[in-house]
């Protein structure tokens, strides 16, 4: 019983650190003049992708029936999340600013080890 | 065969042990493999940097030095403009020992639409220029025509894509190769176009007027000394007939660089000899223990009628896959925090940085692999060793 909830964890840890990320140490560029370039809106929808990894970890965690199908709707999300920066919504054109150097290779590792835990989590679930 | 599958049957029943060795020769790995990209991207990135100047001197305006240094120009791509008048060139070829003369102009965008940084533009005069232009017709063979123009691999626009610098429309037509410096990040365009920019900026407010008044400015002369010409000479030369221009000497520019690339990469092979002796030493431990805790296994095992051989071949075959197991691992996640991040790693180390080529990183993980999983074998046969000797009788009474 433990060992399915160990998936649950690890995603509902990625998601903290994705959505906690993307408006800290992930964030994306800072303009000189204040305002927001397209990577901002990036940054802010993978951090609304992440909340809702975040509940869907939750719900895998404390519900006991449909745990499978909670872990299979997280693998869209991820997907989601790994198309948002650079592929849905464009970022700087220059790879040396933050939002390329950092925040999207950072936020694609993350939301793709969310995946894995997530598919993980799938396998391993056994439904009563 | 049937060794092979005991190891393994025992590496499965064993999950702590295994994954214990694994994260040593992984550790190994990690630093073996990283340490050496990153090396080697900074030579590589010196090489590049060395090629990509392909001038012995470089005239700018004595203020250069005060404003944006000009080393910051080539490492970091940090936009800067100066202004010279356009005459410096012609006088720079009357110098004695000058073979070659190309004049460039700066310009620093304004914080355009798409990033939040300026963006460095650079004017080139196509028929004089040896320092850029080769590496333009690389991609673009007819040349670059006016409005067009040819951007560095760090700036993310696609042929024919329009970039708007200071209003005005350009239409990119070339993709230049990375070079690992600052001058990735740059956008080239011929002196027609960097004219009518400059009037752009004019109208947006931006002087770039010199005390001269002359409308024919340049921000930087590329020189090339003739062969067997003493480059110190002609140096002290320019210097000399010029009047509030400093000449730079290209090759105490890429010393300077060196130096700082020699530091760097004796702390990484410092820290990779230190890693090495440190996980080599821990294995050679691990592995003692291990042969005393599995004497009693190892005993009923020769009871059963296995040979010493099979028995140190096992053991053997038990740490080589422990080895590959934590090689692979290391190397994936070294990887995977190098590739990834490699803009930030050139931008924290303030130093050329081009990443080897696909085949160069495969032989280096394959090696770093094989290397992991040598090493762990080697700490495995002094167990095997020890094993092997161990008479079953008494290591069943509880001695070994």
């Amino acid at each position: 019983m433990k060992k399915q909830l160990i998936p649950g964890c690890v995603l509902l840890a990625l998601s903290l650190v994705i959505t906690l990320g993307s408006i800290s140490f992930l964030s994306p560029c800072v303009h000189e003049d204040g305002s927001f370039g397209a990577c901002h809106w990036a940054g802010r929808s993978c951090m609304g992708i992440g909340a809702v990894l975040g509940i869907l970890a939750v719900m895998a965690l404390l519900l006991r029936r449909g745990r499978r199908g909670v872990y299979l709707s997280a693998l869209p999300a991820c997907l989601l999340g790994i198309l948002t920066p650079g592929t849905l919504i464009s970022l700087c054109r220059m790879s040396s600013m933050r939002c390329r150097a950092v925040m999207q290779p950072a936020l694609i590792i993350l939301f793709a080890a969310s995946a894995l835990a997530a598919a993980a989590g799938a396998v391993c679930a056994k439904e009563s | 065969m049937k060794t092979f599958a005991l190891s393994v049957q025992n590496l499965i029943r064993k999950p702590g042990r295994t994954v214990a060795l694994s994260l040593l020769t992984a550790f190994l790995s990690l630093a073996v493999f990283g340490g050496t990209v990153v090396v080697l991207s900074l030579r590589s990135g010196l090489q590049s940097l060395e090629s990509r100047l392909g001038a012995d001197i470089i005239l700018v305006p004595s203020e250069a030095q005060s404003k944006v240094s000009f080393k910051d120009l080539f490492l970091q791509g940090t936009a800067g403009a100066w202004y010279m008048d356009a005459s410096v060139t012609e006088k720079a070829l009357e110098v004695p020992g000058v073979e070659k003369a190309a004049p460039q102009t700066f310009l620093a965008s304004l914080k355009a639409d798409c990033c939040s940084v300026k963006i460095q533009v650079i004017g080139i005069d196509p028929q004089l220029d040896f320092t850029v232009q080769p590496w333009i017709s690389r991609s673009l063979k007819n040349g670059l025509g006016d409005m067009e123009i040819a951007v560095g691999c760090k700036v993310e626009a696609g042929m024919g894509e329009i970039l708007r610098i200071y209003d005005r429309q350009c239409k990119v037509t070339a993709c230049l190769e990375p070079t690992g410096t600052g001058l990735d990040t740059a956008v080239y365009c011929n002196m027609d176009t960097m004219r009518k920019l400059l009037e752009a900026a004019e109208e947006k407010g931006i002087n770039h007027k010199i005390k001269s008044g002359d409308e024919d400015i340049i921000s930087a002369v590329y020189i090339k000394v003739r062969d067997g010409a003493d480059i110190g000479q002609v140096n002290s030369a320019l210097t000399g007939k010029l009047r509030k221009v400093t000449a730079v000497r290209t090759r105490s520019m890429i010393t300077g660089i060196s130096d700082s690339l020699a530091g760097v990469s004796r702390t990484v092979t410092l820290l990779i000899a230190l890693v090495w002796v440190l996980a080599v030493v821990i294995l050679l431990l691990v592995f003692l223990m291990i042969s005393r805790e599995r004497a009693g296994e190892f005993a009923v095992l020769r009871l059963l009628g296995a040979s010493r051989q099979g028995l140190g071949r096992m053991v053997l075959t038990e740490s080589a896959l422990c080895g590959v197991l934590g090689g692979a691992a290391g190397t994936a996640l070294a990887a995977l925090c190098i590739f990834p991040f490699s803009a930030l790693i050139e931008q924290q180390l303030s130093l050329p940085y081009l990443l080897p080529g696909a085949g160069t990183i495969l032989a280096l993980a394959l090696g770093t692999v094989l290397l992991a999983s040598a090493v762990s074998a080697a700490a495995g046969f002094l167990a095997a060793r020890r094993l092997s000797r161990v008479d079953p009788g008494s290591a069943l009474r509880g001695g070994t």
